[in-house]
């Protein structure tokens, strides 16, 4: 699985904030995407997951596995995304939180599927637990296995460890990072902290007229 | 206890919560008179009555709501969102009398529906409004309660944080695969439920006990149970008052056993959907069609019966089968101007009553801690959510025994008491949000406490506090039933004029009256809109 833009702009009242923008992100592979505020950088995920709204518009080619994303929607694209807040469904347990996103199928199977996530992300016992009884940290990692229980091709991470204290944003980060590369699942994150970026990934800066700084 | 605190809480104590709660005592103790209920069991219409009040009330709830959230699923997060709120708004701007006295023009027998869809020299012999299944009351109701549904639903999907949460979450569900229609089913529908469980009961008690209404539209053989109750209340007879009296306690018993069926029921519900909830993504998309038709008939409709009003009020003669007046005139205006004592008496009582409920709330906010507003807004929804019957019911005997009834002050206190509940939910909301920091650095420039309310609060609340008394004036307009029997027949309001002439058949008059009804209101609502605009944006 690959993540390709080509010549992606972003403009916001008629003026670009992001022009011709290419990347190529190879499966497993994070990219991290970093900038001041107001350079486009949530922007560009939103043009990406499909519900940019508001006063910005984009122009350009998005394709997963070669495949054209352009003309589907935000829920037929099997683009995940994590956002700044966990926005875990208050009115729906952790489990069922999980089950929300995960494709359909015999239920026992996909309780089972849902109970080894929530194993592996050290949540054990928590299905039936409403969210706003978790911590923060439990939260955040609710929040990524629901997205990746949805097996989507492709993630975006918008600023998700920005919250968070810094230990448990450091272990959450190595978490994340971790099962995006054990599911082959390209990523690209924007962050205003370079610390957040995986040792090694490429790093994007974004400047006034988008230059990039790899 | 503080002077003030005790202080700022009398003038609502003395003027609002002591006669609401008297007039409840008396009632009940009025109303456990063990020949007044024997009589009532013995009443032969009070079975098929009450069956046919829980069914309109409970069929004109599930329409109303069904129809809200079809149009709400459809128009959530689209470009009509916005307009959504002004349209529903305009839609409760015609009070409920009004609009049900112009709905019986439009699908009466002799009506314009009839006089497009069938001519001939004759009405045709259908019974289209007091059909013996309250049919037309309902319809009358759906068509003004999906209005109100909608006020209430967009405001609680549309305020700040809930709004932007809300927002967040359909994103998330569109990232994990889910539809639009299937985002709104599974994650703003149940959250937005929680919001419209008051404003339900609220419509289940109207639609199941009201009288004004059901006098134009309702059925007659049987009537609904308020209106058996209504003639004992209005019965020369003390044991027939008594038997009205047991009635309407009769009728809240059975509303509040349906009420708690109810709550069982979507337990039950709730539990059974549970699977659905997170059954895993589904491509459904948002009914928009169908919301758009049904939001386009509600506002057609609305919009017809509005017109139609008018111009029957400047139509001295409309004789069948014609389409449009072969004359106008404004005799039936005249005639209003002519005895002008019952609009006189209705903007007197409109004025007086919002002006002083909003001075009265504001006193309430600016003296009591936050915590204590349960004492005001809890007695104010239990009083909008039992009957009116009970409460002008147990009015009327407290004021025959104060010597009250056909008094100023009694027919004040019957209008203040609804009057007070709607201010005070209205501006309980914007008073406890304001930003108190603009206050501290008023104190802090030294300014008194008085000059701070008068200069920075006051001005700065502006826009609400117009609303809640546009809202009180609105309200106190359309009163009846304690209106009614708090007047005794001494003092005529508009409402009860209204009432009177549908049952004559004048129709000019009766449209000019039903337009009375609606025009102060509407324009008090935009006034307040405009004066309320503040200057510093």
């Amino acid at each position: 699985m690959a993540l390709t833009l080509r010549g992606v702009s972003v403009s916001l009242q008629g003026r670009d904030i992001i022009k011709a923008f290419d990347l190529d992100i190879a499966s497993g592979e994070i990219v991290t995407l970093m900038g001041a505020s107001g350079s486009g950088k949530s922007t560009l995920l939103s043009f990406i997951a499909g519900d940019l709204a508001g006063p910005f518009s984009a122009r350009g080619h998005i394709m997963l596995d070669g495949q054209s994303l352009g003309s589907l929607p935000p829920e037929r694209r099997h683009v995940g995304r994590l956002f700044q807040d966990d926005l875990l469904f208050p009115h729906l347990t952790v489990g069922e939180n999980l089950l929300f996103g995960m494709p359909r199928g015999e239920r026992a199977s996909r309780i089972s599927r849902m109970e080894a996530a929530l194993a592996d992300a050290g949540l054990e016992g928590m299905a039936e637990r409403p969210p706003h009884t978790l911590s923060g940290g439990q939260r955040a990692r609710v929040a990524l296995m629901r997205a990746l229980v949805a097996e989507p091709k492709a993630m975006l991470l918008d600023e998700p460890f920005n919250k968070l204290d810094m230990e448990l944003r450091g272990a959450l980060r190595a978490f994340t990072f971790d099962h995006l590369r054990d599911q082959q699942i390209p990523c690209l994150m924007v962050t205003h902290d370079r610390s957040d970026a995986p040792a090694g990934g490429r790093v994007l800066l974004l400047k006034d007229s988008m230059e990039r700084d790899d | 206890m503080k002077v003030k605190t005790i202080a700022g809480a009398l003038p609502l104590g003395v003027l609002w919560g002591l006669p609401l709660m008297a007039a409840l005592v008396l009632g009940v103790v009025r109303g456990v008179d063990a020949d007044a209920w024997r009589a009532l069991f013995e009443h032969p219409q009070l079975w098929p009555a009450l069956w046919l009040s829980l069914f309109t009330g409970i069929a004109a709830t599930g329409l109303s709501l069904l129809c809200t959230l079809i149009i709400l699923a459809g128009l959530y997060r689209t470009r009509l969102w916005n307009a959504l709120q002004p349209m529903a708004a305009a839609g409760l701007a015609l009070p409920h009398l009004a609009f049900a006295i112009g709905f019986a023009f439009l699908v009466a027998p002799s009506g314009l529906l009839a006089r497009l869809a069938v001519g001939g020299t004759q009405p045709p012999q259908w019974s289209t409004i007091q059909d013996p299944w309250g049919l037309a009351l309902i319809a009358a109701l759906v068509l003004k309660e999906i209005p109100f549904l909608l006020v209430t639903g967009w405001s609680a999907l549309s305020r700040g944080d809930q709004a932007a949460h809300l927002d967040g979450q359909c994103r998330a569900a569109a990232s994990l695969g889910h539809g639009t229609g299937s985002a709104w089913l599974r994650i703003v529908q149940p959250q937005l439920l929680s919001h419209l469980r008051w404003p339900l009961v609220i419509v289940f008690v109207y639609g199941s006990t009201v009288v004004d209404k059901a006098l134009v539209l309702g059925p007659t053989q049987p009537p609904t149970l308020s209106l058996v109750i209504w003639n004992d209340l209005n019965d020369a007879e003390t044991a027939t008052n008594l038997r009205g009296l047991a009635g309407a306690f009769f009728m809240s018993l059975a509303l509040g056993l349906m009420l708690a069926a109810s709550g069982l029921m979507k337990t039950f519900m709730a539990r059974l959907a549970r699977p659905l909830l997170s059954a895993g993504p589904s491509l459904a998309s948002a009914p928009k069609r169908v919301a758009a038709i049904l939001g386009g008939g509600v506002v057609l409709l609305s919009g017809v019966v509005t017109l139609l009003l008018a111009v029957l009020s400047v139509s001295p003669r409309w004789p069948y089968p014609a389409i449009w007046p072969p004359v106008t005139g404004t005799k039936a205006w005249l005639s209003l101007f002519a005895t002008p004592a019952p609009l006189w008496t209705s903007l007197a009582l409109a004025a007086t009553t919002a002006v002083v409920a909003v001075l009265v709330a504001i006193i309430w906010f600016e003296t009591q801690d936050p915590s204590r507003d349960r004492y005001l807004l809890v007695p104010a929804l239990f009083s909008l959510a039992i009957p009116q019957l009970v409460i002008g019911g147990g009015q009327y005997g407290l004021f025959l025994t104060l010597g009250l009834v056909g008094t100023p002050t009694g027919l004040f206190i019957a209008h203040f008491t609804p009057v007070m509940a709607y201010v005070a939910i209205v501006l309980a909301g914007p008073w406890r949000g304001f930003d108190n920091r603009y206050m501290a650095a008023a104190r802090a420039l030294s300014s008194t406490p008085l000059r701070n309310v008068l200069r920075i609060k006051l001005p700065m609340l502006k826009a609400p506090l117009l609303t809640a008394a546009a809202v009180g004036f609105g309200v106190s307009m359309v009163q009846f039933v304690p209106a009614q029997l708090a007047a005794a027949g001494r003092y005529s309001t508009l409402p009860m004029e209204a009432v009177t002439l549908t049952s004559g058949g004048n129709r000019s008059l009766t449209a000019a009256y039903a337009l009375a009804l609606a025009i102060p209101p509407l324009i008090v609502f935009l006034a307040a809109g405009l004066l309320g605009r503040p200057r510093w944006r």
